[in-house]
């Protein structure tokens, strides 16, 4: 750690004299599992370092504000959930860039997860119950379970007794086990993670269902941003797990690398789309802002 | 139970204890009052803190509650009853929750009690009560529990409105556990301070009455030694205040140095009395056995020169006779009179009785009347002693009458006093000489001693009974006595 703090430092004084006019925007949504300030500031200085251009993360509650943001030219860069991506735009705007490569694959799961003291075991026991999704917009956290009532045959505004969103894979847990929601959709990644650091939390939750493997949330960019940046941005994110700094920075992520595959890796996630879509006309079961 | 007489507790005590007394009482009446005040006080001012953070959580609630955004109502609650650090709340939220217009839980800080969506259930009857005020409240209202306990709350409770539409309510309850503590602990400060009250008091009072009663115990403690007739005994009391009880304490040792004082002539005029009185007897013995002896001596020379006249011896010879039986009387009485002794020898009534053969003897010719009247039991048991100064009495009284007269003996029981009356009808004694009737050698009788009087006052005074004299001039004299001699059947 401090090793890497030293490189780092070493690395930070000829930045001051590259270019930094205009700085390159990234958003990041609830899918990264650290907001923590000082993780995002060795994180933009590396970028910094590797690209020679300032670059600035940016935050949002919902995945929705950052892809608005991406789309209306506020951000360069993203990383969001597989869901948005697949969604069809006209014109098209978002291109992938790099997938985060996690355990080996570039793929996660959902869970389903209660309190560890509750009876449920299935997912079928929690019709009637209070849910958490975790985001419109998510694949794990909201995609996944209106397809499991879906396959049901069940109307999904019936299901269940009372939901909310928390717009925070890690609040879902939390709303989960403290047991403000009887069950909760959530990021299998973003579990493991909290299994990790907190896991007094985790603890308190049971997983009750494990989705098939899905496509892992992705980075993305907008169509327009100069080849140069991306080309940059995504040498930079691929090369990552290939110095020091950058495998510190991975290694607190709990992630191996960025890669880049194709976008037939996220062909599961336009199956549940279409499973929804094709039980609900109005996806939006639940108002949200 | 003697300890419990407190009417005959010492003064410096009873000043102690009912100085400790108020002093308690005072002391414990303002404790209570201000440990009360302070709870209502603590009380009103939680109930502000539990309808401020009510009033914080309802600014956001309505929109979140038509968004049906429960997380973030929960997130609301769960924020604001955690504590932030370096936070010195001493308020602990017991309960916190928004529940909508028809009771149903929209967030609750204990969401696994109270499911979101589920109607509130309350746990008993108090919360029940509280449950139904808090629905029907529409304006911001402090709810509470009644009582002093520690199980108390404080609950703020705030209506919410959305376009004037009541869309249900906040109330956060605020345990009153903390203030309890703390008025507890309030008011075991007060009750040490009042026991240090109690004690600094009890000491300054018993100081105080000791300093205040210490003199008068001393004039109680000399005044008990006046009693006795023992002024040597008493030392001065120490003044150490111009006070009353100062005063009262110079005054007080005046007194009684002055008394010491008196006692001190009386005993020196005693003396010099008791010296008159040896003085008198010495010159009375001298003189009354003076008289015959130079008769005597005249008739013994008269002889001795004319030693074959027979008519001179048989003239002198009962002169002498006479002279030497006097001075044998004399020496008698005054043996009787000076020597007397303890004696514990008894005689019955029956002895007294012949005294009144005896008195008839000594009357011989003359007409004089005796009127006997003896009531007293006749198997009593008196002291010899008696018999002598009955004896006296009426030889007395007998030789003072001329020649007819009447002599009264009158005799009878009082308790334990024998009660005895010579009285004549003679001639009185004259009042300047009624108090020399009892001294030595004093007497009105042509051929008195002197003596049997005084022999009379020294026996009555040896066995503690009391000698009254009566007298009137030409009317006669009446001799009363009382001797506490009465003893039933001396064993």
């Amino acid at each position: 750690m401090r090793l890497t703090l030293l490189i780092l430092l070493f690395w930070i004084t000829p930045l001051h004299a590259a270019d930094v006019a205009t700085p390159i925007r990234f958003g990041l949504t609830a899918v990264v599992p650290i907001e923590n300030l000082r993780f995002l500031d060795q994180w933009s200085r590396y970028l910094e370092e590797k690209i020679g251009r300032k670059v600035e993360f940016v935050q949002r509650k919902s995945y929705r504000e950052v892809v608005d943001l991406l789309e209306s030219g506020g951000i360069e860069f993203a990383w969001i959930c597989g869901y948005p991506y697949i969604q069809t735009r006209d014109p098209e705007s978002l291109q992938l860039l790099v997938v985060p490569i996690y355990r080996g694959s570039p793929r996660y799961h959902s869970y389903i997860i209660v309190h560890e003291s509750s009876p449920y075991i299935r997912f079928s026991d929690l019709k009637g119950k209070s849910f958490a999704f975790s985001d419109p917009d998510s694949n794990s956290g909201f995609l996944y379970p209106l397809a499991l009532i879906a396959k049901k045959g069940e109307k999904p505004e019936n299901f269940f007794r009372q939901t909310f969103f928390t717009f925070n894979h890690a609040e879902t847990v939390q709303a989960v086990a403290e047991q403000v929601a009887d069950g909760g959709a959530v990021d299998s990644y973003i579990w493991e993670y909290i299994a990790v650091f907190q896991p007094h939390i985790t603890e308190k939750t049971r997983i009750i269902k494990k989705s098939e493997s899905f496509g892992f949330p992705p980075v993305v960019y907008r169509l327009g941003v100069d080849e140069h940046t991306v080309k940059q941005m995504k040498h930079t994110l691929e090369n990552m797990d290939e110095d020091i700094s950058g495998k510190g920075l991975l290694d607190k992520l709990k992630l191996d690398g960025f890669g880049y595959y194709s976008d037939s890796l996220f062909d599961e996630i336009r199956v549940l789309e279409h499973t929804v879509q094709r039980a609900v006309s109005n996806h939006t079961i639940v108002q949200t802002d | 139970m003697p300890i419990l007489k407190t009417k005959s507790w010492p003064l410096a005590i009873k000043l102690s204890l009912t100085i400790t007394a108020v002093v308690t009482s005072v002391g414990f009446l303002i404790g209570v009052l201000m440990v009360a005040q302070d709870w209502k006080r603590f009380q009103n001012d939680l109930g502000e803190k539990a309808l401020l953070l009510s009033e914080s959580i309802s600014t956001t609630a309505p929109k979140a509650i038509l968004r049906k955004d429960y997380w973030s109502l929960y997130l609301s609650l769960k924020n604001m009853a955690s504590k932030g650090p370096g936070s010195r709340s001493e308020h602990e939220i017991i309960d916190a929750m928004i529940l909508d217009s028809e009771g149903l839980v929209q967030a609750h800080l204990h969401p696994a009690n109270h499911p979101i969506g589920l109607l509130f259930s309350p746990q008993n009857d108090v919360d029940k009560a509280i449950f139904k005020q808090a629905m029907a409240v529409r304006t911001p209202t402090v709810l509470s529990s009644d009582g002093f306990s520690k199980d108390g709350f404080q609950e703020g409770v705030v209506p919410l409105f959305s376009d004037q539409k009541y869309l249900g309510v906040v109330r956060v309850r605020l345990s009153v556990a903390s203030l309890f503590e703390k008025t507890k602990s309030t008011a075991v400060i007060v009750l040490l301070s009042i026991l240090l009250f109690v004690v600094i008091g009890s000491l300054l009072g018993t100081i105080v009455s000791r300093r205040v009663v210490g003199p008068l115990a001393a004039i109680t403690q000399g005044l008990e030694s006046v009693g006795r007739g023992e002024m040597s005994d008493f030392s001065p009391i120490p003044v150490k205040e111009g006070d009353e009880v100062g005063r009262l304490s110079v005054t007080f040792n005046q007194i009684m140095s002055e008394l010491a004082e008196k006692k001190m002539l009386e005993e020196e005029v005693a003396m010099s009395e008791k010296l008159v009185a040896l003085g008198r007897i010495t010159a009375g013995v001298a003189h009354e056995v003076n008289n015959p002896l130079a008769g005597l001596l005249n008739c013994i020379d008269t002889l001795r020169q004319h030693p074959n006249d027979k008519a001179l011896i048989d003239r002198y010879l009962p002169v002498i006779d006479q002279g030497l039986h006097r001075i044998k009387d004399i020496v008698h009485n005054l043996l009787v009179g000076l020597k007397i002794e303890e004696s514990v020898e008894m005689i019955t009534i029956e002895q007294v009785e012949k005294l009144h053969d005896l008195v008839l003897a000594e009357i011989g010719e003359r007409e004089i009347e005796v009127i006997w009247n003896n009531t007293t039991d006749r198997d009593l048991f008196i002291p010899v002693k008696t018999e002598q100064i009955i004896c006296n009495l009426l030889k007395n009284a007998v030789e003072i009458l001329p020649q007819s007269g009447t002599v009264c003996f009158n005799m009878h029981q009082e308790g334990v006093h024998l009660v005895i009356e010579v009285i004549d009808n003679g001639p009185g004694v004259a009042s300047n000489i009624r108090n020399q009737m009892f001294d030595p050698f004093f007497t009105t009788k042509p051929n008195g001693t002197g003596l049997g009087l005084w022999v009379v006052y020294r026996l009555v005074q040896s066995m503690q009974g009391v000698i009254e004299v009566k007298s009137e001039l030409g009317k006669g004299t009446a001799f009363l006595i009382e001797l506490p001699v009465i003893q039933r059947q001396a064993a």
